[in-house]
């Protein structure tokens, strides 16, 4: 049956944000399980892959990733159909991203990023397209976008470090996202040491603003 | 012999972004800077726990043209070149390329020790669960890596037990300088040394089991292996960034040598099995070398909050009242972060002993000792949250909030060693009673004195200290 609700989304409080990166980490650690990153540091052997990103300006700092919108412009212009809206959230199959840049040239926040691909802790290579490294010809790695995608698939991991996210709060057991405020959130929101990420449920929101705005008057 | 300049602990200026995470977990105030600019360390109050380096979460970004290549990054900071880990703006120094060459070298006698919580989280660098114990593992992965004898901490913890717990029941008769402070965590002596200098000679005399071992490998071991004391290279794998600055201490050296030549954290060592390509998850288990390596449970246990207090207690128990321990296992004196206390009936005797988790919570403790109003005997202070298991050296989480399971994780897997182990009191360990038959004769006698005890010295600047 079609979710009559709109899609959730994480949010940061400029004010509470300290800038300290904690939430790049967790999204990449949570993301990464078949990458062989496991709890520590050491067991990482590829470049830090965020799917939001903390930005500084003179005044603030603050992460910005991904709104899921309802009418995402990244879906549309994607040309292979690999941006889906997928039980409450828009995501990218990597398998199918051709890496064209088009989604994220058409993104407003700036949400999208491109980057190698990585399968089993290596630069995942193409079989096909070929570039001059080191002085000889060598396989190009695949260049696919990433973006955020709410912890949508992170439930079903079993192993040891997946226990604590799921414990704090990343998805349900089916796997879909549950109400902001109380529920499971995704991993950056629950690293935040100040709690400036907030998984956003549009209605609960919207009545919350309404309130707010109600009291201005 | 020169004494130990390097700051070991580290902040890089061109990651850091002035979350102030790090000043939050330092004991002792020692991160200096505003919020949002790069913050930078007071050598001098720091204490090199390393708790920073456990926390910071700035990492160095996939191609960012502003930054210092990784290449220079890791030569700076001692690392390995085949270290592939991301980068963070807090960082210990690495001792790791200097002992890949020392151990390529075929002149010299490479002989290692394991502080008891390698074995307990080593194995997570390699994706295996929280407290995964791995000592067969580590001791195979040990001699593959070129040491020509893998020894154990644990082996220095029960001297240090038989020499500690012996001081402890004659200060106890003597009612002189109590309370009697522990004195293996390097982090909590070189606080006492910078900020409480009149509580110095409240700390036990021994030195640490790190410091014993490296003292009874150039010495007693020497000798039993026929190998002259200035060919031996003394390394030790500690979960401690401050027993780099120990081992460096000017006063810890036996006849002009030093005890501990290198030591290298938990983390570096996981960096050269790696870096060796050695299988750590299917290298099959095998055993210390003796005697060095043969331990009790009661030295396995120093690594957790509260087991330096117990394993002291075994053996105390005993030598007071020449009778069998009724309970080996002391549950009351186990805990987490903070202060614990517990009054311990041993035959006449009430013994009061306080456990210090944590070096923020010493400081209530250091002002009743000034006011000579504190009523323990014993007090152990070990200068991380947990003890030795959440130590600067250990495996860095990439999540915060797993912290509290991996601690709890390691804790309950050395317990799980103690309690598996025939020989359960530092005592009763044969290679201990050995070791004092045929060369310390007894605990705090000449030999001791001039191998396994030492002084310290007041750190104290006028004008520096508030």
């Amino acid at each position: 049956m079609r979710k009559e609700r709109p899609n959730s989304f994480v949010i940061a409080e400029a004010g509470k944000c300290i800038g300290c990166k904690a939430c790049e980490l967790a999204c990449f650690a949570v993301h990464n399980r078949d990458n062989g990153v496991a709890a520590a540091v050491g067991t990482v052997t590829m470049p830090v892959i965020p799917r939001l990103y903390v930005i500084r300006t003179d005044s603030f700092t603050m992460p910005v990733q991904c709104r899921h919108c309802e009418n995402a412009p990244c879906a549309g212009v994607c040309p292979v159909q690999a941006i889906v809206q997928e039980e409450g959230a828009i995501t990218i199959d990597e398998d199918r991203c051709i890496g064209c840049k088009a989604c994220a040239m058409a993104c407003p926040f700036g949400a999208i990023s491109l980057y190698k691909a990585y399968s089993s802790g290596q630069e995942h290579k193409q079989p096909h397209l070929r570039e001059q490294l080191n002085g000889r010809l060598e396989r190009k790695t695949r260049v696919i976008a990433y973006k955020c995608d709410l912890c949508h698939d992170i439930a079903s991991d079993g192993n040891t470090a997946s226990g604590e996210i799921a414990g704090a709060g990343a998805v349900n057991n089916s796997g879909s996202l549950t109400e902001g405020g109380g529920g499971p959130v995704p991993a950056c929101a629950s690293v935040c040491p100040e709690q400036a990420l907030t998984l956003v449920s549009p209605s609960f929101g919207a009545s919350r603003s309404r309130k707010a705005a109600g009291l201005r008057l | 012999m020169t004494p130990n300049i390097d700051p070991i602990i580290h902040i890089d200026e061109e990651l850091c972004t002035g979350c102030r995470r790090c000043a939050e977990v330092c004991p002792v105030d020692a991160i200096i800077g505003e919020a949002s600019t790069p913050q930078s360390i007071d050598a001098h109050r720091c204490v090199v726990c390393g708790q920073c380096v456990q926390t910071c979460a700035a990492y160095a970004a996939e191609n960012d043209p502003s930054l210092t290549s990784r290449a220079e990054k890791l030569r700076q900071r001692g690392q390995l070149s085949s270290v592939r880990e991301p980068l963070f703006a807090a960082y210990s120094t690495g001792h790791a390329i200097e002992l890949k060459e020392a151990l390529a070298d075929p002149k010299r006698y490479k002989v290692v020790q394991c502080a008891p919580v390698i074995r307990v989280s080593l194995a997570e660098e390699f994706g295996l669960p929280f407290g995964t114990l791995t000592p067969g593992k580590m001791a195979a992965a040990l001699r593959l890596l070129n040491f020509d004898r893998v020894y154990d901490t644990n082996f220095g913890a029960d001297v240090t037990i038989m020499e500690e717990g012996s001081e402890l029941i004659s200060r106890v008769m003597s009612g002189e300088r109590l309370p009697m402070f522990t004195s293996c965590c390097p982090a909590w002596v070189k606080h006492a040394e910078t900020a409480a200098p009149h509580v110095l000679d409240h700390l036990s005399s021994c030195k640490s089991p790190m410091q014993m071992v490296g003292s009874l490998v150039k010495t007693y071991s020497a000798e039993l292996d026929g190998i002259a004391p200035a060919d031996i290279l003394s390394v030790a794998v500690m979960p401690c960034t401050c027993k780099k600055f120990e081992a460096g201490r000017e006063e810890m050296n036996v006849d002009g040598l030093r005890e501990v030549d290198m030591v290298i954290t938990t983390r570096e060592l996981a960096q050269l099995i790696k870096d060796k390509g050695i299988d750590f998850i299917n290298l099959p288990d095998e055993t210390f070398d003796s005697p060095l390596g043969k331990y009790s449970g009661a030295g396995t246990i120093f690594g957790a909050t509260g087991g330096v207090m117990e394993a002291a207690i075994r053996t105390g128990y005993e030598l007071v009242t020449h009778e069998p321990i009724p309970n080996l296992q002391l549950d009351f004196i186990r805990g987490d972060e903070g202060i614990r206390t517990a009054t311990v009936q041993i035959g006449d005797l009430e013994l009061k002993v306080a456990m210090v988790a944590g070096l923020k919570y010493v400081s209530t403790i250091l002002e009743q000792v000034a006011k000579g109003t504190c009523p323990y005997h014993f007090i152990e202070v070990m200068a991380c949250p947990e003890g030795c298991v959440s130590g600067g050296g250990q495996p860095k989480l990439l999540l915060e909030t797993q912290r509290k399971s991996a601690y709890q994780a390691r804790k309950s897997s050395i317990y799980r060693h103690d309690s598996n182990q025939k020989v359960r009191k530092s005592h009763e360990n044969p290679a201990i009673i050995k070791l004092y038959k045929d060369f310390l004769g007894e605990p705090l006698g000449h030999a001791s004195h001039h191998l396994l005890h030492t002084k310290f010295f007041s750190r104290s600047v006028k004008g520096e200290m508030k």
